[in-house]
């Protein structure tokens, strides 16, 4: 059986003073009354009283705004994720968004004869280098493209954005063939044994090829691969660095130059990439890099920056669409014509929410980072 | 996991796709055992997380059996999922079990016959795409 006890000592749970503050802040609080983080650590705190039917526990966005606001840092998302764990060790059903199908390709990634055919839309403008020592974690987009193309997401233009930008910069790097999903979202969803599996071949395959640094394109990986596998598997990853962290210092030292694009743009910043790895700067850097791109600010960013509505491929519910409104209300708000984001998940919540406005709204383009600061790169050849 | 031709689940709706089944049994045709049917009201209930589960239980393939598109019990034009179908051949394709491990048939009623052919044409060639995977691997 499962045994947190460890684990949510981590958290720092018993420090809790019931001030409320993470339910004051709590986005998903605001708009589902059943939703109290205060309140679900009162129930849960002690083992005995926790109820494994309790619904609540599968509302959390994991958006960090409780941890950021809380004065003993005390790690509510975490907290939530270890009872997710013990609830389907028990049995309990979790309900799992587009009919589990994320779910299922997860779960069929960890097989061990599985031999991918994921990298068919490579075109012969990116350059791979002969050696692994530097890898780009490309993530699921692939995936992604395929199956929410009905709501025109476009994640693998990000990808392969980061990847013009890095060849632009002469930064040698390879890709994975046989890459698996990082997992991140089955450990959120408390689905422990699946994350393992996916770590240890993803691990498995680092240390076969010998790689020494890991650019990701992805802020889920990005986090992934530096905060929880070596947490989990307790060995050191290799060097993991986000993309922007690599080119924004470059455009800043004039080793690098974008085009141009005339833009109005906003910047929303994903809960894992901001408040998760306190990744603001750079991704704003690369766009004011942009010649000729104006960039606002939405009403809430950076730090309190709103979430996107949904996380972790788990339930999706009226406060998840009533947050998802409201953060399209305060992008429109700005007068911007395109609303950038470097997080596939944040693009595809986004742009499902827009497409179930039946067009009642004007829409606001939504667009990848690093698909944006490429496509400048065309006007400078 | 090991995926082997021996689970071959068929979804098959209600109407015209379980009349094709149902027809196979009472003129004694057989086909192998490891075909599992799985009944629905209409093809347009299965999602691809449906389809994926059956693959992640370990599933060779799946087959979606169903009405002629001009006969569907429910909808006139005989419109069916088709974008699901496809977004799940996708899918297969880049985990590299192949787009052909997802087959679609759409029979006329009680055409026993053709259910039958079909599906063991189907379990052959997914057992030569296995023999092949195999090759691959030595």
């Amino acid at each position: 059986m499962f045994n947190g006890k460890q684990e949510i000592k981590d958290t720092r749970i018993h420090l809790c003073f019931d001030c409320g503050k993470c339910t004051v802040v709590c986005p998903v609080a605001r708009y589902n009354s059943e939703f109290n983080p205060r309140l679900i650590v009162q129930r849960n705190i002690e083992q005995k009283d926790r109820n494994f039917q309790d619904e609540a526990i599968w509302s959390c966005l994991n958006c960090y705004m409780c941890l950021e606001r809380c004065n003993y840092r005390v790690e509510f998302p975490e907290f939530i994720r270890i009872l997710r764990t013990e609830a389907l060790s028990k049995g309990t059903q979790m309900q799992c968004t587009h009919g589990g199908s994320l779910q299922a390709l997860m779960h069929l990634m960890t097989g061990e004869n599985l031999r991918q055919e994921r990298l068919g839309w490579l075109s012969p403008d990116i350059k791979l280098s002969k050696q692994h020592d530097t890898i780009f974690f490309i993530g699921c987009a692939p995936y992604y493209d395929i199956m929410f193309g009905d709501l025109e997401v476009n994640t693998l233009e990000g990808a392969k954005g980061a990847m013009r930008l890095l060849n632009r910069a002469n930064i040698p790097f390879n890709l994975l063939v046989n890459e698996r999903c990082c997992g991140r979202d089955l450990l959120l969803q408390g689905d422990k044994e699946g994350f393992m599996a996916l770590a240890q071949a993803n691990m498995d395959e680092f240390n076969r090829l010998g790689v020494k640094k890991i650019v990701t394109a992805c802020p889920e990986c990005y986090y992934s691969l530096k905060v929880d596998y070596p947490k989990m598997l307790g060995s050191a990853v290799a060097e993991v660095v986000y993309w922007t962290e690599v080119i924004a210092p470059l455009l800043g030292s004039g080793k690098l130059h974008l085009g141009r694009l005339k833009e109005k743009a906003i910047y929303h910043d994903p809960c894992t990439l901001g408040r998760g790895l306190r990744i603001f700067d750079s991704p704003r850097q690369i766009l004011c890099a942009v010649d000729g791109l104006e960039l606002v600010e939405m009403e809430q960013s950076r730090e309190k920056a709103l979430c996107c509505g949904a996380s972790s491929w788990v339930y999706c519910g009226a406060a998840n669409r009533q947050i998802q409104d409201e953060r399209l209300a305060q992008a429109e708000a700005t007068g911007a014509g395109v609303l950038v984001t470097s997080c596939p998940k944040c693009q595809i919540h986004l742009k499902c929410a827009q497409r179930n406005r039946n067009g009642k709204m004007l829409r606001i383009d939504i667009q990848d980072l690093a698909g944006l600061a490429a496509r400048s790169l065309e006007t400078r050849r | 996991m090991s995926r082997t031709v021996a689970g071959i689940v068929v979804f098959a709706c209600n109407w015209d796709g379980l009349s094709c089944i149902e027809a196979a049994a009472q003129s004694r045709l057989n086909y192998p055992p490891s075909v599992k049917v799985v009944r629905v009201s209409c093809l347009s209930r299965v999602h691809s997380g449906l389809i994926l589960k059956a693959f992640e239980l370990g599933a060779g393939g799946v087959m979606l059996l169903g009405c002629e598109s001009d006969s569907c019990y429910y909808e006139k034009e005989g419109r069916f999922n088709v974008k699901e179908y496809e977004k799940t051949r996708g899918v297969l394709g880049l985990l590299g079990l192949g787009t052909d491990r997802l087959r679609l048939a759409r029979l006329p009623r009680g055409d026993g016959d053709s259910f039958v052919k079909q599906v063991t044409n189907f379990i052959a060639e997914m057992e030569q795409a296995d023999n092949r995977v195999e090759m691959r691997n030595v």
